[in-house]
């Protein structure tokens, strides 16, 4: 069987590299005594992995971790031993039980929510109004590491609608995002895009970045929540 | 008080998680009566796999009332924007700046992190002078294996703890507790007269050093009737009567040692005449098998890790490594843990251990000569023979390794260019018995120099380390000389010896121009990218301070050093001895297995060695490990001293390159 976790990355992680937090999901595997499966040969894994990838900066409530076991366990008990290995920072808030050849988490991934808070009080509601409105908006992506390489891409077919709220000192926008085979896009690149779009000046780097949800899309564009979960209480 | 570090200053820097803590294992002790910090003068990978403070941590963390956190080096891409922005240096756990801390506590590991001690205190809002040091101020405190000589930062720490911590420091801590409740009595001066009655404990402030008209140490005596005229240092008699952590700290992030770090014992016995740690951790005492075996399990259990290693100054000399290796793996094989041995030079290589633990890859091994010629390891008192290289190299080749890494050092006493030249012949001999046993040419071999610092408490005190110059033309020897297929040649640079040689063998007078420089903007000195030795030597310069004479000069037989009332407990004459054995190129045994060398250690602490070999094991099962033993010789100082150099540069020994 396989076990599926709902977990966090909150705010006093959010700076730890996806890959320290895949390493420290691993460790507190270990530490939680679950019997988890390995792979065969000379250097075993352990067989467990994320659902998708977190940008450094990011805080989720909504990550999800799937680990292969060797034998049935009960999955409140199996998440009580999890949560208590975990560090502060990352707590489970569901847990699932599945068959070993269910579809890994990693393929079914389709959407997520964001809410993204910047200390900026400008004028919005017009960007926001000609962003939903406009059939196609490109934005130039540095691909990491090489480069040269570029990519436009269409902002709008992964994120159609974005909805704003301004208070005293600060601007929050909330969207979803489309997650497919071939990538994403990541949520500070919807506000550089703003940026060079409408002349926004929002302060990109100071940006409060959450993603609140990570769901499955179905062919009729119909949300489903990851997990047919059993929640957890606190 | 600015502590925030806001989203785009982390944002920003290289790894941010250096200064987020909240690692599994932490301990948040809010209301803690007594709080000391526990700073690491280099950045958070290198201190985080420091083990004296993972042991002090958990120590002083069962403490009723007291609480230790961790706090380290920002490097200076953070160091910019904290001082742009006026945020002040805070502990990870608690996030109290250091001047909220009621002790902060530096270990020298290092003398290139001098200036980074200096840097941390001003960026935790502390003065940086301890004369400064307000009545509200923490008192800094310092450790480690360059407290043997912390003379370069006498004006910086207020005081110091000579030897190992775990008896010594909760004494200190325990004492200021009761200063604290009593109404800090006396203030600062008041507290210092206190600490100083604990054995062990060196306040600078209470010594007056005289010099003579050369420079020399004249005197250094005590200026009030509190402090002893010597202060010798602390052991733990036994070491299996006291804590060793059971759930450390297990960092998000990787650390240079990012595993259990199982400290098997301490002290070597080797007697290798350049090393510090040998010299200064004596006696040696082990920690019982089933102790170590126990400590273990709760590890694994608590840490999740994968991998245990052995640590010590020499593992191989563990007196019941055999049997007790084979109880390790047969323990952790179903937990999917391995156990290696980091520190092992390996000399005479034993296939069957390397096999066993799986710490060598076959992609290379590395073993630790030292020295390139007989007559060099002779007086460096190495103890193995060509033959036991060649011996090693033609086991791991037989084995199918085919890549084998060679440690020197260049630069020590009485060394001939001819003896230089020998570590080339070396590798070439290495690489013809490739060809010998395999038929075949393409064995990879790189040889990897650092340059000698003579250091304090070494039968080398009183030798001049080579000059700039020297080293620069010992190296360009060796480039040339290295100058054929499949060799690689590696060396430290030079620049960096010759300052860690100023401060090892250095007095108070340094103090001036250590904190000038620090002003000047040095900082990270161990990390060559930026080290500015030009600055360094003007910082000399400008306080009057000739650097030649710390390092180029031959020290008398009858020179006062600046270091002697800080007592590791070996005796001068035997170290003596040992330099005059040096240049006649004599040996001397390992008192382990042989008689007493008289060094002084075992008799002034009232500590024996201890060695569980004969007892703890089956002695049939003990004998195809009894020549393992010997033949490894402890190559492993080095791997101290390189430790100590390249403070980024992880040495997982066994040789795994």
């Amino acid at each position: 069987m396989k076990l599926r976790f709902q977990i966090t990355k909150d705010k006093e992680i959010r700076f730890i590299s996806h890959l320290e937090y895949v390493r420290t999901i691993g460790r507190a595997i270990r530490r939680a005594k679950l019997p988890a499966a390995y792979s065969q040969g000379f250097n075993p894994h352990m067989k467990y992995s994320l659902a998708s990838a977190l940008g450094v900066g990011v805080v989720s409530y909504a990550e999800f971790v799937e680990l292969e076991l060797t034998e049935p366990v009960e999955p409140l008990a199996a998440a009580a031993a999890f949560k208590k290995a975990l560090p502060r920072g990352i707590r489970v808030l569901a847990v699932d039980a599945v068959e070993t050849n269910a579809p890994a988490l990693m393929s079914v991934a389709g959407g997520a929510e964001y809410r993204v808070t910047v200390p900026w009080t400008g004028d919005i509601a017009a960007a926001v109004e000609q962003f939903n409105r406009a059939p196609e908006v490109t934005f130039v992506k540095q691909a990491p590491k090489t480069k040269e390489k570029v990519k436009t891409i269409d902002v709008k077919f992964y994120i159609p609608e974005i909805s704003a709220v301004q208070r005293e000192d600060e601007t929050e926008l909330r969207f979803h995002c489309r997650i497919t085979h071939n990538g994403s896009m990541k949520a500070v690149d919807l506000l550089n895009t703003l940026n060079e779009q409408y002349g926004l000046g929002l302060p990109v780097e100071k940006a409060d970045i959450e993603r609140l949800d990570l769901y499955r899309v179905d062919e009729q564009g119909n949300k489903w929540p990851m997990l047919d979960s059993l929640y957890i209480q606190g | 008080m600015n502590k925030e570090l806001a989203i785009d200053m982390l944002a920003a820097v290289k790894k941010p998680a250096r200064y987020t803590g909240g690692e599994f294992g932490s301990i948040f002790k809010e209301d803690a009566e007594v709080r000391i910090a526990l700073a690491f003068p280099d950045v958070y990978e290198v201190g985080m796999s420091y083990l004296g403070f993972k042991i002090l941590y958990h120590l002083v963390n069962k403490m009723e009332g007291i609480a230790a956190e961790r706090v380290y080096a920002p490097w200076i891409d953070m160091e910019q924007m904290m001082r742009e922005r006026q945020v002040v240096l805070t502990t990870l756990e608690t996030r109290r700046a250091l001047c909220e801390c009621d002790l902060v506590g530096f270990t020298l590991q290092y003398e290139l992190s001098y200036t980074n001690i200096l840097n941390m205190l001003d960026l935790g809002g502390v003065s940086v002078l301890a004369t400064e040091r307000g009545e509200e101020e923490p008192f800094v405190v310092v450790g480690g294996p360059c407290v043997f000589n912390p003379e370069p930062l006498a004006d910086i720490f207020d005081f110091a703890i000579l030897g190992e911590g775990e008896e010594a420091l909760p004494e200190v801590l325990a004492c200021y507790q009761a200063w604290k409740r009593d109404g800090r009595p006396g203030g600062r001066q008041g507290f210092l007269h206190r600490v100083v009655q604990i054995p062990g404990i060196y306040v600078p402030s209470f010594y007056d050093v005289v010099y003579n008209e050369d420079n020399t140490v004249q005197s250094v005596t005590p200026n009030t009737p509190d402090a002893p005229p010597t202060v010798t240092k602390r052991v733990v008699a036994d070491l299996n009567k006291v804590d060793f952590p059971t759930a450390p700290v297990v960092p998000f992030g990787e650390i240079v040692h990012d595993r259990i770090m199982l400290e098997m014992f301490r002290g070597c016995s080797r007697g290798c005449r350049f090393c510090h740690a040998g010299m200064v951790y004596r006696p040696v005492r082990e920690r019982r098998p089933e102790v170590l075996r126990e400590i273990a399990h709760k590890q694994v259990e608590n840490t999740g890790y994968e991998e245990i290693s052995l640590v010590s100054l020499s593992t191989a000399d563990y007196s019941c490594l055999g049997p007790f290796l084979d109880e390790m793996i047969t323990d952790f094989k179903d937990k999917k843990v391995s156990v290696s041995l980091p520190s092992l030079r390996i000399d005479a290589f034993s296939v069957d251990v390397a096999k066993k633990v799986q710490a060598v890859r076959k992609s290379g091994l590395t073993f630790a000569p030292e020295a390139g010629s007989q007559r060099m390891r002779d007086v460096i008192n190495k103890g193995v023979t060509e033959d036991d290289l060649l011996h090693a190299v033609s086991a791991a080749f037989e084995n199918g390794w085919k890549k084998v890494k060679l440690y020197f050092m260049i630069g020590l006493p009485g060394e001939t260019d001819e003896d230089v030249l020998a570590i080339a012949q070396l590798a070439r001999k290495v690489q013809w018995k490739f060809k010998e046993i395999t038929g075949k040419g393409g064995c990879q071999v790189t040889v990897s120099t650092s340059s000698f610092v003579p250091k304090p408490y070494t039968a080398f005190q009183w030798v001049p380390q080579d000059t700039l110059e020297e080293i620069h033309r010992k190296q360009g020897l060796l480039i040339e000389a290295t100058r054929v297929k499949n060799i690689s040649f590696q060396y430290h640079d030079g620049k960096t010896s010759i300052m860690e040689g100023v401060f090892a063998r250095g007095d108070r007078r340094l103090g001036k121009a250590l904190y000038l420089a620090w002003q000047r903007g040095q900082r990270f000195d161990g990390w060559a990218d930026v080290f500015d030795f030009e600055r360094w030597q003007q910082a000399l310069k400008d306080c009057g301070l000739d650097p030649d004479f710390y390092n180029h000069r031959q020290r008398g037989g009858q020179e006062v050093f600046p270091w002697e009332h800080l007592q590791p407990a070996v005796n001068r004459a035997f170290l003596a001895n040992e330099y005059r054995k040096a240049k006649q190129e004599l040996l001397t045994a390992d008192c382990r297995q042989g008689s007493c060398n008289g060094c002084g250690v075992c008799q002034r602490l009232g500590v024996p060695v201890m060695d569980w070999g004969s007892r703890a094991y089956d002695a049939s099962q003990e004998k195809g490990f009894a020549s393992l033993a010997e033949k490894m010789a402890g190559g492993d100082n080095l791997s101290y001293s390189l430790a100590t150099q390249s403070p980024g540069l992880p040495q997982r020994g066994g040789g795994a390159e």
